[in-house]
């Protein structure tokens, strides 16, 4: 009796302890979307001073015939999906590596986690620095210590290197993060399974195949997840580095929708770009969940 | 057992609830006095917003206001260098309200939107026809947003041709008239000199691509957009050579391939290097190109835009001037300040010392200036064939579709054809959906 | 068995007893790449800060400055010109702030999901995963208007609270997997002395998660300094910004010209607070972010 009583009391002042934290990430996280939602059905433009009025489905409409939003949600799926294969291969890669002791493994862990730690705006400063085309360091690398180039390359002046200058400045960041995070998993692996495999004769690759891989996918497959959502919302890095040049080359989604907003004061049909890009994001993760899920059963794993 | 634990983590258990209320509680009275932190000062300050380094520029008319007004602080903030990040910052600081900024140091093209928001005030009351008479048409017209006066002009801009005197004396070529003219004359220039380039621009993908734009357009007879009847231009046969005529610089080699990614300074630098005979700029190079040390000082001169035989020359208007907030605590004091500035001893100073262009008229005859700047009535007559770009409200999306799709055809992304027509396209829907 | 090596090499040749000498090269090759591949821009972007202006447009790159192209005046001119410090002040009340709410909500709900079986706990905790894959700018669209209708404009609420829900998730997460590690006994002795559940939370519990509250701080005060996108729309008034923002906005001395000196100068200042953080606390952050993410 009293038992019950004391686990009720328990519940309820757990859900009591809760409440603030639902609170606040309804309020951040759901009170816009659902705002957008609304919102995206009425015309309103500060910038022609009209009045809030109702209009339907026209935002969407026009947001079907908008060449510079599919433009943009182009450049994004590119950027997101060249990062991600790039920071999961080169991470994978380095985590493969340095799963092995050695003196120094902290400095290298600390290094690693640097990218990670620093502002990606302040970091887009260098980047831009870094690849600025008369005085940039990598051009000179480039021409005076590899020999590869001749004449400086515009980096950011050209619509092709500028996409793969974001994508280079978004894998430094996110590499060692990567091959940090696999690391940890791969550590947690047993040594006795790689001993038990290659007594039976089993050659390296073969172990990474059959051990290695399927041990650490759920690993892969979250912090792709997560990472795929992060690429896709990718702005301070490109507001700072190209503003979204040349010629739009490598504007992304997010800079279309803060430029809708804040410079063409066109809200309405910001909450309708707002909800699109919503709803494409939530249906990649659905699959992508759905696909998860699926082959953490075929590997045998419980979800947690 | 709990005992035991809270007697040995006693110290950090009371350490952590300590530093916990100092935390809340500073972070209270932080929080509060952030909130109403802004004005506390005794006599008024009035805060604007300008780019690095003409805010160090504005510095010495603002010491002069203070001087003569005890009661009257001027806090210029200085802001990022580009024209559009800083009108960026005036948006947002308007939109989310509580602005820090009681006037606005505005450009040309920012009155449409910022009036239509309802931000500025109407300054119609505060001048009459006769003051405003003074100042450049073009330049007070800019200021215009459906019968309301919402900008003061303080100091105009016009871009122009400059050229190399000592080359075109060398092939024996009298400066262009018009486009093929121009391209003769660079062309026979790159043969026979060793001048690297013919015409230099500025080609990135920003404000200043279109103002280069504007005037080809007009060269050739066309428009971009009609601000009456919100008709577009730019897939018209003018609009569509005017893009040609840019790609096709860029293709025979008069202009630098890096073009694209020429802001003022670059182009400015190539032009001042020797290494091009023409360069297309605003009035500001003529001191630097003529300061000691240049390699072509004393060897520039300027005109008007080249265009077609049948049309006439476009000069783009730029220029700067006041715009007094709707929202600021201090109409009276801001109003002194931005009368201050665009008054003709204010602008008149503000030329001497820094070379840049007035808004008003008789400054450009005035003997002092002519002793300075010898060339300023050639700019009065440059500056009498300035037009403006299209005062429309949506003018920062139209100028962005423009921007990016000349910036496509100039990094041969597309065909100026293409780019032309679907910027067009675009235009319309944009200008359309507005009641 | 066979002996466990004290090494944790992967397979093959360790059965062999001997380590292929490619093996170890490809180790250390990595090891110098990934450290170069880390240090690089920040450490060229030290070196820019500390040269002349005229060393940095050199036409040929300077790398390491002689001894006549040294100059502090770019950090010089960002303490008297732009006033940075001012800047720093703010980036760092509004980290420390949020980061402390943020422990101070999402503690005890990180306590109540991991013990106190709430009803509809699964959902809260999908919930709380699902959030962290929106993008910020969805939300930053709703919040504008938030902070419009409710007069935040220039109050550091319109950052504290965003930064507080966007560091939730992983400070739920992370505390929740520390405190379903404590044994349990701890808890049933001190409910059997009496003690109800705020009071345990507070004077037993927490004490004993304070190297998890630590890691989540740490995380949580990385995420909110760096913050962008929020920081740049809503706080318009100069004196107030954070250092991301005022140093993507400096201007420079010359028209039309980026002032790449102070730039780097600005950019090492806003990273140094950072870059010690994880110099001291390194083993700290990979924790909780392997905690934070290894989680289903």
């Amino acid at each position: 009796m009293t038992q019950d009583y004391i686990r009720q009391r328990e519940r309820r002042t757990g859900w009591y302890l809760t409440l603030p934290a639902i609170f606040v990430l309804l309020l951040v996280y759901a009170y816009p979307i659902i705002w957008a939602f609304i919102s995206s059905l009425f015309t309103e433009n500060l910038s022609t001073n009209l009045e809030q009025e109702f209009s339907g489905v026209e935002n969407y409409v026009r947001l079907a015939l908008d060449g510079r939003f599919w433009n943009s949600l182009w450049n994004t799926a590119v950027f997101t999906v060249a990062s991600l294969i790039i920071e999961l291969v080169l991470g994978l890669g380095i985590a493969l590596t340095l799963d092995q002791a050695f003196r120094g493994r902290g400095f290298v862990r600390t290094a690693a986690i640097l990218p990670w730690a620093l502002p990606t705006a302040l970091i887009a400063l260098a980047w831009r620095w870094i690849f600025n085309d008369q005085f940039g360091v990598w051009n000179d690398m480039l021409m005076n210590w590899f020999h590869i180039i001749s004449e400086p390359i515009s980096w950011l002046g050209d619509p092709t290197w500028a996409m793969v200058a974001v994508i280079a400045a978004d894998a430094w960041k996110t590499t060692s993060f990567v091959a940090i995070l696999l690391l940890a998993g791969l550590q947690s692996i047993s040594q006795d399974l790689y001993e038990a495999h290659a007594i039976d004769g089993a050659s390296p690759w073969q172990s990474f195949r059959q051990i290695t891989l399927p041990l650490i996918m759920p690993q892969i497959l979250i912090a792709m997840l997560f990472r795929f959502a992060l690429a896709f919302g990718i702005f301070d890095l490109v507001l700072v580095m190209t503003g979204g040049g040349p010629g739009g080359a490598t504007e992304m989604v997010s800079l279309y929708i803060y430029d809708t907003v804040m410079r063409y004061l066109d809200f309405g049909y910001g909450a309708a770009l707002v909800v699109v890009t919503f709803l494409i994001l939530i249906t990649v993760v659905a699959i992508a969940g759905l696909g998860i899920s699926k082959i953490r059963t075929a590997t045998g794993e419980e979800s947690s | 057992m709990p005992q035991m634990l809270s007697n040995g983590w006693g110290w950090s258990r009371r350490w952590i609830s300590r530093w916990l209320l100092l935390a809340i509680a500073v972070t209270a009275v932080l929080v509060t006095l952030g909130a109403g932190a802004g004005s506390q000062a005794e006599s008024v300050t009035i805060t604007f917003l300008v780019r690095a380094v003409e805010a160090q520029q504005l510095q010495l008319l603002a010491d002069q206001f203070e001087q003569e007004h005890a009661d009257i602080n001027i806090n210029i903030i200085e802001g990022p260098n580009a024209a559009d990040s800083v009108e960026n910052l005036y948006t947002t600081s308007f939109l989310l309200g509580d602005s820090p900024y009681d006037l606005v140091y505005s450009d040309v093209v920012w009155i449409p939107k910022f009036a239509a928001a309802g931000w500025l005030q109407d300054l119609s009351d505060r001048v009459s026809d006769d003051d405003l008479s003074a100042f450049l048409d073009a330049d007070v017209t800019a200021g215009r947003y459906q019968d309301g006066l919402y900008r003061m002009p303080f100091r105009s801009a016009m871009g122009m041709l400059y050229y190399r005197t000592d080359l075109l004396e060398e092939v024996g070529a009298e400066p262009p008239e018009t486009f093929a003219d121009l391209i003769a004359v660079s062309e026979a220039v790159q043969e026979s000199t060793d001048t690297q380039y013919g015409y230099v621009w500025q080609g990135l993908q920003y404000e200043g691509l279109v103002t280069n734009y504007v005037e080809i357009v007009a060269g050739y007879g066309g428009f971009w957009v009609d601000p009456e009847t919100l008709e577009v231009g730019l897939d018209s046969e003018a609009g569509i050579n005017a893009a040609k005529f840019l790609k096709q610089a860029i293709d025979e080699g008069i202009t630098p391939t890096g073009v694209t990614n020429y802001l003022e300074e670059d182009s400015l630098r190539v032009f001042e290097n020797g290494n091009a005979a023409f360069l297309r700029n605003w009035p500001y190079v003529w001191a630097e190109a003529n300061k000691e040390g240049s390699p072509v000082q004393g060897k520039i001169a300027l005109k008007p835009m080249v265009h077609e035989a049948n049309a006439s020359p476009a000069a783009c208007l730029g220029g700067w001037g006041f715009g007094v907030s709707a929202s600021t605590p201090h109409p009276e004091a801001a109003w002194e300040v931005v009368d201050f500035f665009t008054s003709r001893q204010g602008q008149k100073q503000f030329a001497l010392e820094h070379a840049y262009v007035p808004s008003r008229r008789d400054l450009f005859t005035d003997p002092d200036i002519l002793a300075k700047f010898p060339h300023y009535e050639q700019l009065l007559e440059v500056a009498e064939t300035t037009i403006p770009r299209p005062p429309v409200g949506q003018y920062a999306q139209i100028s962005d579709i423009l921007q990016r799709y000349l910036s496509a055809a100039l990094t041969n992304q597309m065909t100026p054809e293409a780019a032309m027509n679907k910027a067009a396209g675009e235009t319309r829907r944009v200008l359309g959906e507005s009641a | 068995m066979t002996t466990t090596q004290p090494s944790t090499t992967p397979p093959a040749s360790e059965a062999q007893g001997n380590r292929i000498p490619w093996q170890r090269l490809a180790l250390w090759a990595t090891v110098i790449f990934t450290v170069f591949f880390s240090l690089g821009p920040p450490i060229w972007e030290l070196l820019t800060s500390i040269k002349t202006n005229a060393a940095i447009t050199a036409d040929s790159v300077v790398y390491l400055p002689a001894f006549d192209q040294f100059t502090a005046e770019h950090y010089i001119q960002l303490f008297t010109r732009n006033r940075f410090h001012i800047y720093i002040l703010n980036s760092l009340f509004v980290a420390i702030v949020s980061t402390v709410l943020c422990l101070g909500i999402g503690s005890p709900a990180a306590y109540a999901l991991a013990r106190l079986q709430i009803p509809g706990e699964r959902i809260v905790l999908t919930g709380v995963m699902g959030v962290t894959l929106f993008p910020y700018i969805l939300l930053f669209l709703g919040l504008l208007r938030l902070v419009q209708f409710a007069g935040l404009a220039n109050n550091y609420l319109a950052l504290i609270i965003p930064y507080t829900a966007i560091n939730m998730p992983l400070t739920i997460l992370v505390m929740r997997s520390f405190f379903q590690q404590l044994p349990k006994d701890l808890e049933d002795s001190a409910k059997v002395d009496g003690y109800n559940v705020v009071q345990m939370l507070w004077q037993i519990i927490l004490p004993m998660t304070l190297p998890a509250l630590v890691t989540t701080g740490i995380l949580a005060f990385i995420f909110a300094w760096n913050e962008f996108i929020f920081a740049l729309t809503f706080i318009t008034r100069e004196s107030m910004k954070t250092i991301p923002v005022a140093a993507a906005q400096l201007g420079g001395t010359s028209l039309f010209e980026v002032p790449y000196g102070p730039l780097a100068a600005a950019t090492i200042i806003g990273t140094l607070p950072l870059v010690l953080l994880v110099l001291f606390f390194q083993r700290k952050i990979v924790q909780g972010l392997t905690a934070g993410s290894v989680k289903g």
